[in-house]
């Protein structure tokens, strides 16, 4: 496999984790602008950990994906009760706060003999770890691929409890989801902190993989793609998404004639499928059908 | 078993519904009439908690469940329908009924997996009971938004079962439907009187009102007018004025 191939690939599966975790909230019925937030503080988190503190990979991805987790969960709070274009103002506000905080942050350490750590907007260098333990790319990417299989096939087993399903019951109506009893809030909370800790796991493998990170990265550029991706790829099921980022980074960066034009096309391949598929390409409708075919098909071979 | 008390609800400056004292026996039914406007969807979104109240209590079973979280009052023993069908159009069927059960699983300790995932045989079964009381078996693993009209209508009332409730609070559920519907409705909810269950009934078609309520009660302009067996309140000049005047015509 060739390296270009290989940072591709491992560029789709960590951004795969934003549009995941912008894709739970969107199955709950609400559109966040502020993903790219949890990204940044488990990049951080993770990257402070390993680099400053000297954690193992494992521990420091956790801590960091706990940390935007709670955060997710906290922010979750107060806005739960918000909804449309307030909950997505309030979760934009939320990450340019981050973003903001973030470049004011200097903090470094001596290690070994050289000072790391976050130095404002100049960034954190040297967040060296998968290099420092001889982990190469690929074996890198395999972990990104390992990861987002769980994810996706966790959140694929949730969608089927009664506890999936009553995300997709707020997503479609909050009334009768209560009247259901349904704890309307206490579910808008878990799907908030779930999106930050996926959210969370795709910043630290982020930080990881390029060593480098600075706030900037971390704009509101990045939380409309994530958004985007499950709208394109579709909210039915938790795929929807991995083809949303597979159309984007796999297709459109990849082909040459798109140079310079990608924005565009991605822009205009957002709005023609919110007019023609409000739901995405692999929308509740679709998934339903391919899931009825597959059982019958499985039927008729037994 | 249900004892509406001084309830009171203003939306901003429209006084949607006015020191309404309404009191449900058990095993009976309770008509409520009235023009549109009246204030009787607000009154099943105040026993359910839709809204927050003004003013008043609600009493189930004597205890007041006023500040009852809206979540909670299923488990009390609270269901409903509503006036323009509210489904889940991208469930199936068979979900619909099947998250709408108050999680008949925790209480009979069923195995985790089981729980969360196809529901204990308990709760299976009872779906497939509800599913065959609708009608609606064969369109099980279809979805909600598929089904015809009527078929929703008996859908969403096979949701309001599935968590077994003591109290039924039904809104409008004949509107928009032909003779053949109201009919096969009107068994329906006889069917269930004679179960026991306790019904208030929110109905605009005098048909299924009259032939299955035990007691009616008619609002207008929020306030309650009259309150009696269907054929006082069929004769009470002032229900006529208000409200079958112009049906009578
Ligand atoms: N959510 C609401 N916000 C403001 N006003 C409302 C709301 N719901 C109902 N109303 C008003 O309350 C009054 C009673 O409405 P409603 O209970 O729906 O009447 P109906 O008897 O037709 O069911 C009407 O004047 C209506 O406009
Ligand atoms: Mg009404």
């Amino acid at each position: 496999m060739s390296d270009y191939l290989i940072g591709v690939l491992s560029n789709i599966g960590m951004i795969a984790f934003l549009a995941l975790s912008a894709y739970v909230l969107l199955v709950t019925g609400s559109i966040s602008f502020g993903q790219q937030a949890y990204f940044a503080i488990s990049a951080y988190g993770s990257g402070i950990a390993t680099a400053m503190w000297g954690w193992p990979l494992w521990l420091g991805m956790l801590w960091g994906a706990a940390l935007a987790g709670l955060a997710a969960a906290l922010v979750a709070v107060p806005t739960a009760r918000l909804h449309g274009l307030y909950f997505a103002v309030a979760t934009l506000a939320f990450a340019e706060m981050v973003r903001l905080l973030l470049q004011m942050l200097t903090w470094q350490i001596d290690v070994d003999g050289t000072l790391i750590g976050p130095m404002g907007s100049e960034g954190f260098r040297e967040i060296r770890y998968i290099y420092a333990h001889d982990i190469s790319a690929v074996q890198f990417m395999l972990l990104i691929y390992g990861l987002l299989g769980l994810v996706v096939g966790g959140l694929t087993l949730m969608e089927r409890t009664r506890l999936g399903l009553a995300l997709r019951m707020i997503g479609e109506d909050e009334i009768p989801a209560e009247a259901l009893g349904v704890n309307v809030a206490a579910c808008k909370i878990f799907a908030a902190a779930l999106s930050g800790i996926i959210a969370g796991i795709g910043g630290a493998l982020y930080a990881h993989l390029i060593t480098y990170i600075e706030p900037a990265l971390f704009n509101v550029m990045l939380g409309v793609h994530g958004l985007a991706y499950g709208l394109i790829g579709g909210l039915g099921t938790a795929v929807g998404p991995l083809l949303g980022v597979v159309l984007d980074i796999g297709f459109l960066e990849s082909v040459r004639a798109f140079a310079g034009y990608r924005m565009i096309v991605f822009g205009g391949l957002v709005a023609l499928l919110l007019i023609v598929r409000p739901r995405g390409l692999l929308d509740e409708v679709t998934v339903h059908r391919i899931v009825r075919r597959l059982i019958r098909s499985d039927h008729v071979a037994h | 078993m249900l004892a509406l008390e001084g309830l009171t609800k203003h939306f901003g400056g429209v006084q949607a519904l006015q020191d309404l004292n309404l009191k449900v026996s058990k095993g009976s039914i309770m008509g409520l009439i009235g023009p549109n406007g009246s204030g009787k969807s607000t009154t099943v979104n105040l026993i359910c908690g839709v809204f927050g109240i003004t003013r008043g209590r609600i009493l189930f079973d004597g205890e007041d469940i006023s500040r009852v979280p809206t979540h909670l009052r299923l488990s009390q023993g609270i269901a409903r329908t509503f006036q323009n069908i509210r489904l889940f159009g991208q469930l199936t069927v068979w979900q619909n009924l099947w998250v709408a059960q108050n999680a008949p699983e925790q209480k009979h300790g069923e195995p985790f997996l089981r729980r969360w995932f196809g529901g204990s045989r308990r709760a299976q079964a009872q779906v497939q009971g509800l599913l065959e009381f609708a009608g609606l078996a064969h369109k099980a693993q279809e979805q909600a938004s598929n089904l015809s009209f009527g078929e929703q209508r008996r859908l969403e009332l096979a949701r309001a079962l599935a968590s077994q409730p003591k109290l039924l609070l039904l809104d409008e559920p004949a509107a928009g439907m032909n003779m053949e519907e109201i009919n096969d409705l009107k068994q329906r909810v006889l069917a269930l009187r004679a179960e026991g269950k306790t019904i208030l009934l929110v109905e605009h078609v005098m048909e299924l009102v009259m032939g299955v309520t035990d007691q009616i009660a008619v609002l207008d302009f929020g306030r309650k007018i009259a309150q009696g067996s269907p054929a006082e309140v069929q004769q009470n000049p002032q229900v006529r004025e208000a409200y079958l005047g112009t049906q009578a015509r």
